[in-house]
């Protein structure tokens, strides 16, 4: 494999301009464009959507990056989530029912809910870290990637179906968190749900790349992303990172699935189109690469919602995947994936 | 050389055991035959499922996505074309092998983990495609196949997929045994270096993949024309944990193991289903916990307990030391 330098001297100069990650990127900005002017709801969909795949596709991305972890299991903290809002939210929406007069909690209602699924996310992620991934690390680094994407389908397994034996195949869910009648967004009538979810979304992508570039602790995280050792020889804590970088991933995780709940209904399988779709995502940006990952993740949205709007809701699975195989085709190490060996791989 | 010999006649009684299960109470009764059959179908796909993940250290997420694809093409062409099962299952096998080829061809240059989550979403397309065309394959209704014997009893079916799992075994086995399996495990274990020495990874790569492919399309074409009812949902990623679980459980990379742990755990599954029948799922919480602790604490799953035996015996009785090579793998 040729080195990022010898590729930059050796390709011609209109290639390096219209190279296969800017034609795609201009291609999807095309459609996000003509789709603004004929169909404005796709557009608007796809902004909610995929401002929630993001935050799962970020956390998978990032765990990834840092851990060299392929989190199978991502999808059940979108489960863990979602149940946690559904358990906090409950009784509040209850009160709510009871007394439609209380207008302070009509509106901040449904955030203790997500506040806690983060909390929950959080503390799961440390847990998993704690009790599965440093023991494995310790006894042996061999093949690491591919035991841990075991360990952690096991993981998957044990949580859906222990939520199945105990909770049960009910769904639990709410209407809407926020009762009131949709806003209008680019003409295009929103639910003040979906644009919440929004909101949500990019704040938070905000505040996580903030702490991620501006905090000492964001720095570690993305100095040991890029090179193990030499973070410890620059005297950061491994394992103190490796925790933080589980619990935000898992937390993050959570937090997508107590804002969706009125979209994804607690039940056991709930976390596998989340799972699936951030694996898109991060294939689609490049494995580890948590910037490529937000942009990717609006990418694959607008790519389920054309399908879904122009073709049927049933092929959602099957076109982005063909399209995901044939990028991988001509850019086998992802959108923005550069053809450097990152740590894992070697 | 001898503690191979030893090996193979153990495996060789083990075999026996097998074959004259159905023989000894409470085996005796058909429920408990439908077990074996089960078994015997997990211990197949089990097998070709580690000739993949123990050697080349590549992990078929979509395992079952073609073991569901051979069940489909055998399926349709008895259904549509009156085609006898018996060619169909091996038409079911090209199929599979043949978009197995094509997934690996994709996949297999990037690295691991790359072809192991491709390998998953070619599995949900799949399964997105079948649902997608009920016209054929009657989406999520079920197709209703013709079975394969005349006999509605399940201990015909029993000795054909024995016969199934031996000869995917024997075929395995004689594969790793060639100068192939030798690539394999070069290419497992360490890729810079056998790339190095003048293998052509890639080419080893696929030449695997499609194997294992090809053999779980065919067993899925068993599976059509036993159960003669399908739906997508035999393609669904849990099936191929279960297969994942049974694997590495029984030992990575050395078929054996995955081949005998099969039957006690899928055996053992099975009549705790019956026992909490009002708790569906209790028995992949049980494979997801083993596989869990496996994965931590005992990497080499069944087979590395049974060499574990093996070098206390041969130290135990120390007149037998100096014939014995050390234990190999």
């Amino acid at each position: 494999m040729t080195s990022a330098a010898t590729n930059l001297r050796s390709v011609p100069l209109a290639r390096r301009f219209l190279n296969f990650t800017w034609l795609t990127l201009g291609l999807a900005a095309a459609i996000l464009v003509f789709e603004a002017f004929a169909q404005p709801s796709i557009v608007v969909t796809t902004l909610v959507t995929g401002g929630m795949w993001a935050l799962m596709a970020a956390g998978l991305a990032m765990v990834f990056g840092v851990m060299n972890i392929p989190n199978f299991a991502h999808g059940e903290l979108f489960l863990l989530g979602s149940f946690t809002a559904f358990t906090v939210y409950s009784p509040i929406r209850e009160a709510l029912l009871n007394d439609p007069s209380l207008t302070w909690l009509k509106i901040l209602g449904p955030f203790p809910g997500m506040v806690v699924a983060l909390v929950v996310g959080a503390i799961a992620g440390v847990l998993l870290e704690a009790v599965l991934f440093r023991p494995l690390r310790r006894r042996s680094r061999e093949q690491w990637v591919m035991n841990t994407f075991l360990l952690t389908a096991g993981v998957s397994v044990v949580v859906i179906n222990s939520y199945r034996l105990t909770i049960g195949n009910d769904f639990h869910g709410v209407p809407a968190y926020w009762d009131v009648p949709p806003i209008s967004l680019f003409g295009v009538p929103i639910s003040v749900d979906r644009a919440m979810v929004l909101v949500i979304a990019l704040v938070t992508i905000t505040l996580f790349a903030l702490f991620l570039q501006r905090t000492g602790l964001g720095r570690a995280i993305r100095a040991v992303s890029q090179d193990e050792t030499g973070a410890q020889m620059a005297g950061i804590d491994l394992n103190r990172i490796f925790i933080l970088t589980m619990g935000i991933s898992c937390a993050l995780a959570a937090l997508a699935g107590a804002s969706l709940l009125f979209l994804f209904p607690a039940y056991p399988d709930v976390g596998l189109q989340p799972l699936y779709t951030a694996w898109f995502v991060v294939i689609l940006a490049g494995l580890g690469n948590i910037p490529g990952a937000v942009i990717g993740a609006f990418i694959v949205a607008l790519l389920q919602n054309l399908t879904i709007f122009y073709i049927q809701v049933g092929w959602v699975d099957v076109l982005p995947t063909v399209f995901i195989i044939l990028i991988l085709l001509f850019k086998p190490s992802g959108l923005f994936g550069s053809a450097v060996k990152g740590v894992w791989e070697q | 050389m001898l503690v191979r010999h030893r090996r193979r006649i153990a495996l060789l009684g083990v075999l026996v055991v097998a074959l004259v299960l159905p023989y000894i109470p409470p085996f005796t009764g058909e429920d408990y035959r439908r077990w074996l059959v089960g078994a015997a179908f997990m211990a197949a796909q089990a097998v070709a499922f580690d000739f993949t993940a123990g050697y080349i250290n590549i992990v078929n997420f979509g395992f079952a996505a073609f073991v569901g694809l051979g069940a489909y093409t055998s399926g349709i062409l008895a259904v549509d074309f009156g085609i006898s099962p018996w060619i169909g299952m091996v038409a079911g096998g090209t199929v599979s092998g043949f978009v197995g080829l094509l997934t690996g061809a994709l996949t297999l240059r990037l690295r691991g983990i790359y072809a192991a989550v491709m390998a998953w979403f070619v599995g949900l397309a799949l399964m997105g495609l079948i649902r997608n065309v009920p016209d054929i394959t009657r989406g999520s209704l079920g197709l209703a196949v013709p079975s394969l014997l005349e006999s509605s009893e399940n201990l015909p079916y029993y000795y054909v997929i024995m016969a199934m799992l031996i000869v995917t075994f024997a075929v395995l086995a004689w594969v790793i045994r060639s100068r192939y399996g030798l690539a394999f495990r070069a290419i497992g274990q360490n890729l810079a270096a056998a790339r190095a020495s003048g293998i052509n990874p890639t080419r080893y790569l696929v030449i695997n993949f499609v194997l294992s492919c090809a053999f779980a399309g065919w067993i899925g074409g068993f599976y059509a024309h036993y159960y003669g009812i399908l739906t997508p949902d035999v393609m669904l990623t849990s099936h191929t944990v279960e297969v994942l679980a049974i694997a590495y459980i029984g030992g990575r990379g050395s078929l054996w193991g995955a081949a005998v742990i099969a039957f006690p755990l899928s055996i053992g599954v099975e009549f705790l289903k019956v026992q909490f029948s009002t708790l569906p799922g209790v028995h992949l919480v049980l494979y997801g916990l083993l596989l869990i602790v496996v994965m931590i604490y005992k990497p080499g799953g069944f087979a590395a307990v049974v060499r574990g035996l093996e070098s206390w015996l041969i130290r135990s009785r120390p007149g037998d030391t100096a014939t014995e090579a050390p234990p190999a793998s």
